[in-house]
């Protein structure tokens, strides 16, 4: 008879506490959406100078961002986007500004979207931005900010500047960029065209591959784009560094580009080719990671930059 | 012969033009016997098109309209040759495009509205729209369509072009993003729109010719083209409207930048959809008016 009460109590606890988590699961998730949104609104000012906070916020999720940019939404939905807010302002006489404030989910993929376009001037707010035309673009933390005018003017540089300074100072974290970025070589490399993705629209867009995925990227592999310039050379070459899940998915992915890109190296120990252009793609697989270097001026350019980074991969 | 998985990839488009390969690529048979079957496209410009103040001038808008119809069609007459597009007695859906960096001309919307009342359709037989098209009273009784948007670069088709600007006669867009928009000319199959376009029109009175900024906008590459491509194959529109944003990239930066996204749903709307031509060299282009920096 003390047995049976004893399972009956046991039983009870156990679903006590099933019911318990159960709870605070469902309380959990509506909260953290509502910080999410709480510390965004603090983030933005109410007030820069002249220029008011005007009209109400637009609070965009991952679904919902289509309404506000279309098909430019699909940029920010390819890293961990969670949350974007925008705020418009206005000062008498002059052009409204608009800021955009994405929760990017994690300092990497803040740093993502953001390497995504690095062409204009670096003007030191946040822990990366870029200037022109009129656009503000920065990184600090998870965040990801633009903020822009409805005309450029001398004027409005300035602005834009200070609002860009004002936000900065609002978010209290810096982050850390993808850790990827470490095992780059240093030699040559430019630092400004680092770019940090998921998936392959992305990075045929910074350089061309295939219209079909042949390296199996997904929103589980990082990758990282880089150019590098040596003495003599006249055009640009390429490091493309991937890391994948596990050694299986990097072995699958490095087969299937060796066959679609570089058939004629795919049984040969050296996956090197001089490619039509007259440059040399080296290739290699180590462990997690898949390496390849497009354009490279000789084979022993390419081959440099691969023992490099692994060399450095090693040492992590 | 290429093996059947093959794929095509950057070193492909190094041993071609980029755009020669890609239809070989997708298995697109070329005649070597028959006379091959060529699209025609009409390029219209006009230098005054844009005054001084940057606005459009209505009556010169007008007029490439009417002469690009007209050199479409072989006809002398403009209202002759609007006859032969659209009966008096159509349902006219004008597909405009609303984007708010660079929306359609209103100018070459009421160009448009304009002749299809000279010719004798009823005004309330004609409306313009672009994201309300499926709950729109003229869209859903249309028994014709006219489609016409500005053309630009866009970040995962590669072009906005007239493909393109039938996204919005589906309710879920998002699905049709995957693999650089591939397929967006299946939409034209859909029942309300298949068969009813008369006629395609670019309008090139401003094209953006590379993407930067939050929406993929930035006015310094943005160009007055001053121009009209007019035709009734929406894919060869846009292989054209895709060559002249990438000569304009090549002009502006001074670089070759000849692979930035290549716009996979061209050709994939020729050899899978036989929506219309995708090969420059089967693309008869008929120019007329002001041809100084024209590029193409």
């Amino acid at each position: 008879m003390e047995k049976i009460i004893n399972k009956n109590r046991i039983f009870i606890i156990i679903i006590s506490l099933f019911i318990l988590i159960a709870f605070e699961g469902k309380t959990t998730t509506p909260s953290s959406k509502v910080d999410r949104r709480i510390e965004m609104e603090n983030i933005l000012p109410k007030k820069v100078g002249d220029y008011k906070a005007e009209g109400k916020d637009e609070i965009y999720n991952r679904n919902t961002s289509f309404q506000y940019m279309d098909g430019a939404a699909e940029l920010y939905r390819s890293y961990a986007f969670k949350l974007l807010m925008v705020r418009n302002y206005k000062k008498n006489g002059y052009p409204s500004l608009t800021v955009e404030l994405f929760d990017m989910g994690l300092p990497e993929d803040a740093y993502g979207i953001f390497s995504y376009q690095t062409e204009d001037e670096e003007v030191g707010i946040g822990q990366g931005s870029d200037y022109g035309g009129g656009l503000l673009r920065f990184w600090k933390g998870k965040y990801f900010v633009n903020v822009f005018s409805e005309k450029e003017t001398p004027e409005s540089r300035k602005d834009i500047l200070i609002f860009g300074e004002a936000i900065s100072k609002n978010i209290n974290e810096n982050g850390l960029k993808p850790k990827l970025i470490k095992f780059l070589p240093e030699d040559g490399l430019s630092e400004r065209s680092i770019r940090y993705f998921h998936l392959h629209p992305i990075l045929n867009h910074h350089y061309f591959i295939s219209h079909e995925n042949i390296l199996n990227l997904g929103k589980n592999t990082n990758a990282i784009l880089a150019d590098y310039s040596f003495p003599n050379a006249k055009n640009k070459t390429f490091l493309l560094f991937i890391q994948y899940p596990d050694e299986l998915q990097s072995k699958k992915a490095f087969n299937r580009f060796l066959k679609a890109y570089m058939p004629e190296a795919y049984s040969s120990p050296h996956k090197k080719v001089k490619t039509e252009n007259g440059k040399w793609t080296f290739a290699k697989n180590h462990k997690k990671y898949v390496l390849v270097v497009f354009d490279a001026p000789t084979q022993e350019k390419a081959e440099g930059l691969i023992v490099e980074a692994i060399k450095k991969l090693s040492r992590k | 012969m290429r093996p059947k998985n093959h794929f095509i990839t950057r070193r492909d488009l190094f041993r071609k033009t980029a755009y020669g390969v890609l239809t070989i690529g997708f298995g697109l048979k070329r005649s070597g016997e028959a006379k091959e079957e060529k699209s025609r496209v009409v390029l219209i410009r006009d230098e005054n098109v844009i005054n001084k103040h940057g606005k459009i001038n209505e009556s010169i808008i007008q007029q490439m309209l009417d002469q690009g119809v007209c050199n479409l069609l072989e006809e002398k007459d403009s209202l002759h040759a609007w006859k032969r597009l659209i009966k008096p007695s159509d349902i006219v859906g004008i597909k405009s495009n609303v984007w708010a960096y660079l929306p359609t001309p209103e100018e070459l919307e009421k160009a448009i509205i304009k002749k299809l009342m000279e010719i004798g359709v009823f005004k309330k037989n004609i409306a313009v729209d672009d994201r309300g098209v499926l709950d729109n009273p003229v869209f859903k009784s249309s028994t014709a369509l006219i489609n016409v948007r500005p053309l630009r670069t866009h970040h995962w088709s590669g072009i906005g072009g007239c493909i393109k600007n039938y996204i919005m006669f589906v309710r879920t867009p998002w699905l049709y993003h995957g693999d650089s928009c591939a397929n967006l000319a299946s939409i034209w199959n859909k029942s309300i729109i298949k068969g009813k376009t008369r006629l395609n029109i670019l309008s090139l009175i401003y094209t953006q010719f590379y993407n930067r900024g939050p929406h993929h906008f930035d006015r310094r590459f943005v160009s007055e083209y001053k121009g009209l491509l007019i035709g009734k194959d929406p894919v060869a529109l846009d292989a054209v409207g895709a060559r002249l944003l990438q000569l304009q990239r090549i002009a502006y930066f001074g670089e070759d930048r000849p692979l930035d996204t290549t716009p996979k749903h061209i050709y994939v709307a020729d050899e899978k959809y036989k929506l219309g031509i995708s090969d420059l060299n089967r693309i008869e282009i008929i120019k007329i008016g002001w041809m100084e920096g024209s590029l193409i």
